[in-house]
């Protein structure tokens, strides 16, 4: 038994010098401009989404889900989102794409995010990524009408689509 | 001798399927509003200058730049990269937003060498707020910008009126 914990130690130490090794001597890629393979991409966004989850509010939206929420959000995300996010009814940010991981596209691909935990990435950002936290920048109740937005992208009432359009940010 | 290698094997396995679980169940922190700690910073940061170091190795010596090349490197870095890393003449300000934040250049300065900044704007680095400007930028703007960002805590006060010439500071 002694000797299976002292492998074990081993082992452990093994792997922990292995790894900052590795590190050091700079054989980690870390260019951007490379897709995320298949098999990085999906427990990179299993780990960020089960976080999320986990820490996300369990307060439900207190904004009415109506146009005028929508329009609100909108024009915020207009304001500060399209630039890597992409713009409704434009093709996909080329901006969004030179980030690694790559900024989602909400306009193109609906977000598995619940409103809850897009305002709470919204509000903190997302570590070792470009997603900053906005919660400097705008209020709860900001947020919460961007939440909505992203939360209804892509499929907007065309009532919003136009009120957003015709009272461009500023 | 047996025990010993079994203990080993055990951990080799057990570890990275601990690190797996671990993100896969959501306990590890996404909020980037907070402080990486120091331990992180200086493993990553080290394996990160590392790295540029031996991709930006291929990358030939820039031509020597001049005082316009400087100015043009500067008015890219006012155009494109201040939002993040700091306006120039500018008091102190931590970024709080990114994680890791945005290293606050008119202040820090940088210890990369022309060649790897050209190849850090060129190519971005990953899981930073750093993205790739290669698409964006010719050849030309791009080590007008390394040279820049190479001397970006050392400009003469002339330099920085060039390169925004309405605004005092």
């Amino acid at each position: 038994m002694k000797k299976v914990a002292a492998g074990f130690f081993a082992g452990s130490i093994v792997l922990v010098i292995g790894a900052l090794v590795y590190l050091n001597l700079g054989l980690l890629d870390v260019r951007s401009d490379a897709p995320v393979p298949d098999t990085t991409a999906r427990l990179l966004y299993s780990g960020i989404h089960a976080s999320v989850r986990r820490s996300a509010p369990k307060a439900q939206n207190p904004l009415p889900r109506n146009d005028e929420t929508l329009i609100a959000g909108g024009r915020l995300y207009l304001n500060d989102c399209v630039g890597c996010h992409g713009e409704p009814g434009k093709p996909p940010s080329d901006f969004g794409a030179t980030f690694y991981p790559p900024a989602p596209q909400f306009p193109r691909a609906r977000t598995k995010y619940s409103e809850a935990e897009v305002f709470w990435v919204a509000k903190h950002g997302v570590r070792r990524t470009g997603m900053a936290a906005q919660g400097s920048t705008y209020s709860d109740l900001q947020l919460w009408s961007l939440a909505t937005f992203i939360g209804h992208l892509p499929n907007l009432p065309p009532l919003v689509l136009e009120g957003i359009q015709q009272h461009p940010a500023k | 001798m047996k025990n010993f290698v079994l203990g080993f094997t055990v951990a080799i396995l057990i570890l990275p399927i601990g690190c797996l679980a671990y993100f896969a169940i959501g306990f590890s922190q996404t909020r980037a509003d907070t402080k990486p700690s120091a331990l992180e910073t200086s493993i990553l940061q080290s394996a990160v200058r590392a790295s540029v170091r031996r991709a930006a190795a291929s990358v030939p010596n820039p031509p020597p730049a001049n005082d316009d090349d400087l100015v043009a490197g500067g008015k890219l870095y006012v155009a494109g990269c201040q939002g993040c890393h700091g306006k120039l003449g500018q008091s102190y300000r931590e970024d709080h937003e990114l994680f890791p934040p945005a290293p606050q250049l008119p202040h820090t300065g940088t210890q990369y060498s022309e060649p790897e900044l050209y190849w850090i704007v060129k190519h971005g680095i990953r899981m930073t707020g750093m993205s790739a400007y290669g698409p964006f930028y010719s050849e030309k703007e791009l080590w007008s910008l390394a040279a820049f960002l190479r001397r970006i805590n050392n400009l003469s006060p002339g330099m920085i009126e060039n390169i925004r010439p309405n605004k005092s500071g």
